[in-house]
């Protein structure tokens, strides 16, 4: 599968025909919208900490510039290398730069949903290097050769006999009769899998949850304890992050770190938070340590109309209350970023031509909004986007037509009087004694799942004049 | 133009004015913090056990081996800070645990708001250590433990390690079928002994 932005349409009805998608975005609800809000009716002060987490944000995106020279200084100063990426290109051949340098063959790798966006993995294997994916479920879809279906919970839409047979054709070493029907084998299978590989990486990449300026620090949020073991056992740890992701100090990733955990998994925290400040000690830690940090867009969205974007601190919540993701998965977008975050920001990213179908895909319901831990206002900024879309002709013909149709009758009143008069009668005789519409041959997609009510009796316009 | 030059240039170009630091966000937790610590370490899948003095820690350590039926044998790092105790009958290695080893190690903080304990690595304390093992033991004095992670890390603002483990649980997973499994990368098992004095 080769994501394809601009095949959205497509992908997405795929999606809604996938039954066993349906089965794997139904856990959605149980597993993060309740966990979530358990989570902050625990802690009980979600709206003060919102509006920390949103303050701190944009305090740090405005002093951008100068937190990013502090974070180059303190880790230099304390043994470390800062680079900086314009884009996708130059972070790949930094780091390919890095590997080669320390004679990399192998490589481990924390999730990241960064090195996603630049398609690191397919650069190094093309260059003879072969980098291991370590989150389980970046592991398993790894070996299944697809991207990640969700930002935090990649491989969602598998059940455990995907992974089963995944596991079988991957660890033919293995004795192929042995039991893999629970869930705990297969963890314990990539347990010992991975650790060889943990034990034989030449070099570990991760990603970044957090910068911290004022202590050069990186932040690493994990579970499985995969990111620590990344950085840790090789020689070398580099960090590929988006320069967006820096803050003033530690102070204020602690309050960003109870939003994300909760917003994330519904935990109060998660099982590891790593702060990283350079390399390690004559015992233990990578001898080398790099920060990449990553432009690719970013800034080019400071100070615009899209600007609150880069607010996100990539906890998915949005993704696990959008209607429209929880029916089509995270697929069907055909980007890294998918649902109402990737809506939000893949048209900046991306650029407008190849991400146009993605803020329509939003009932502008507005519950990423109001679960959003950093206020980003998505149904806005998407909104904007749909304005640019229909400014730049690349709406659909038949929506731009008909919304062209409408204005002209909206200018003239008595020709939208009318219109509607007529159309409500002739509705009314097609819905006939069931009083609801099956289908026309106009809007065929809007009939496949519903039926239309039949307008009943006068119009709006005619009933306010009876008035 | 070298990409840094750039990039800082387009961000002074385009970025707001400069906002200034907003009033640090505190919230205070008048309740017992060991007693809080003690909850959400369990709520995170951890044990937890209070005992009266370090000379109890040696004993307990033999007692949660024995209960999972698993040999009296642990890893200490040279220069551990629980080196000094005596382990009695409790083999001591100071070689790097595996997969299915035991682990023991004193985190130094502890942060009641979340149950979570606080490692700095330092060379009697490798960082590796909490990740490498199948079972970590952890030892944490009640008067180390501290309200939250803004107190815990201004007590390590001084000597600012190369990396700070923040541990709350064993390791876990979540990703096959959104279901929660333990014993991932890191310990599949994690024991906290709380020691009054």
């Amino acid at each position: 599968m080769i994501p394809d932005p601009t095949a959205f349409r497509q992908a997405a009805h795929e999606a809604l025909d996938d039954p066993r998608l349906k089965v794997a975005l139904g856990r959605l609800k149980t597993h993060f919208v309740q966990k979530r809000a358990d989570a902050f009716e625990r802690y009980g002060d979600f709206a003060a900490l919102r509006d920390a987490g949103a303050t701190i944000r944009d305090c740090a995106l405005s002093n951008l510039d100068t937190l990013l020279e502090k974070f180059e200084r303190n880790v230099t100063a304390r043994g470390g290398h800062v680079h900086w990426a314009r884009d996708a290109g130059e972070a790949r051949q930094i780091v390919l730069d890095i590997l080669r340098s320390a004679d990399a063959k192998t490589v481990t790798k924390g999730k990241s949903m960064v090195t996603e966006e630049i398609g690191l993995n397919g650069f190094l294997e093309k260059n003879g290097i072969r980098p291991v994916e370590t989150d389980l479920g970046e592991y398993i879809i790894q070996l299944r050769h697809e991207p990640p279906s969700h930002i935090i919970a990649p491989a969602f839409h598998l059940n455990k006999e995907d992974v089963a047979q995944t596991f079988r054709s991957a660890h033919t070493e293995l004795p192929p009769e042995r039991a893999l029907d629970e869930r705990s084998a297969l963890v314990a299978e990539a347990r010992v899998m991975l650790r060889r590989q943990f034990e034989a990486a030449d070099a570990g990449i991760t990603g970044a949850n957090f910068l911290a300026a004022a202590e050069g620090a990186a932040v690493i949020v994990t579970n499985e304890g995969n990111g620590d073991l990344t950085r840790l056992l090789p020689r070398t740890h580099i960090v590929v992050t988006g320069l967006e992701k820096i803050v003033a100090d530690m102070d204020d990733v602690s309050v960003l770190l109870r939003l994300l955990t909760r917003s994330a998994t519904g935990q109060d925290i998660t099982s590891y938070v790593s702060v990283v400040s350079g390399p390690g000690d004559a015992q233990d830690g990578p001898k080398n340590f790099h920060v990449v940090l990553l432009d690719n867009g970013r800034t080019a969205l400071l100070g615009g109309e899209t600007g609150e974007v880069l607010r996100c601190i990539r906890c998915a919540a949005c993704l696990n209350h959008c209607p429209i993701y929880n029916s089509i998965g995270g697929h069907a977008y055909g980007a890294t970023y998918p649902g109402p975050i990737g809506a939000a920001l893949n048209p900046g990213l991306l650029g407008l031509a190849q991400a146009h179908h993605h803020p329509n895909a939003s009932t502008f319901c507005g519950r990423c909004a109001e679960v959003c831990p950093v206020k980003i206002p998505l149904p806005s900024i998407m909104r904007y986007w749909r304005e640019k879309e229909f400014e730049a002709h690349m709406a659909p013909k038949a929506m731009v037509f008909g919304l062209s149709l409408w204005a002209f009758a909206a200018r003239h009143p008595a020709l939208y009087r009318l219109g509607a008069r007529v159309l409500a009668r002739v509705l009314r005789v097609i819905g006939g004694r069931k009083r609801a519409i099956h289908s026309l041959p106009v809007l065929r997609g809007w009939f496949v799942a519903r039926d239309f009510p039949a307008p009943q009796g006068k119009t709006f316009q005619e009933m306010w004049r009876a008035r | 133009m070298s990409a840094r030059d750039d990039i800082l240039r387009t961000i002074r170009a385009r970025k707001a004015p400069a906002l200034p630091r907003p009033a640090r966000y505190r919230r205070v937790l008048d309740d017992d913090l060991a007693e809080r610590f003690a909850t959400r370490a369990r709520a995170a899948d951890a044990t937890v056990e209070v005992l009266e003095s370090m000379a109890d820690v040696s004993g307990a350590v033999a007692g949660l081996l024995r209960a999972r039926n698993m040999a009296a044998c642990i890893h200490l790092p040279p220069g551990s800070a629980v080196a000094g105790l005596d382990w009695g009958q409790v083999r001591v290695l100071q070689t790097p645990p595996g997969p299915e080893d035991v682990a023991v190690a004193l985190a130094p903080l502890g942060i009641g708001e979340t149950g979570t304990l606080v490692f700095p690595a330092g060379e009697a304390a490798p960082a590796s250590w909490h990740f490498r093992p199948g079972f970590e033991i952890a030892v944490l004095r009640v008067s180390d433990i501290v309200p939250d992670l803004e107190t815990a890390l201004s007590s390590l603002r001084m000597q600012w390690p190369h990396t700070i483990n923040l541990v709350t649980g064993p390791s876990r997973t979540a990703d096959i079928e959104q279901t929660l499994e333990l014993g991932a990368h890191g310990p599949k098992a994690l024991a906290v002994l709380l020691v009054r004095v």
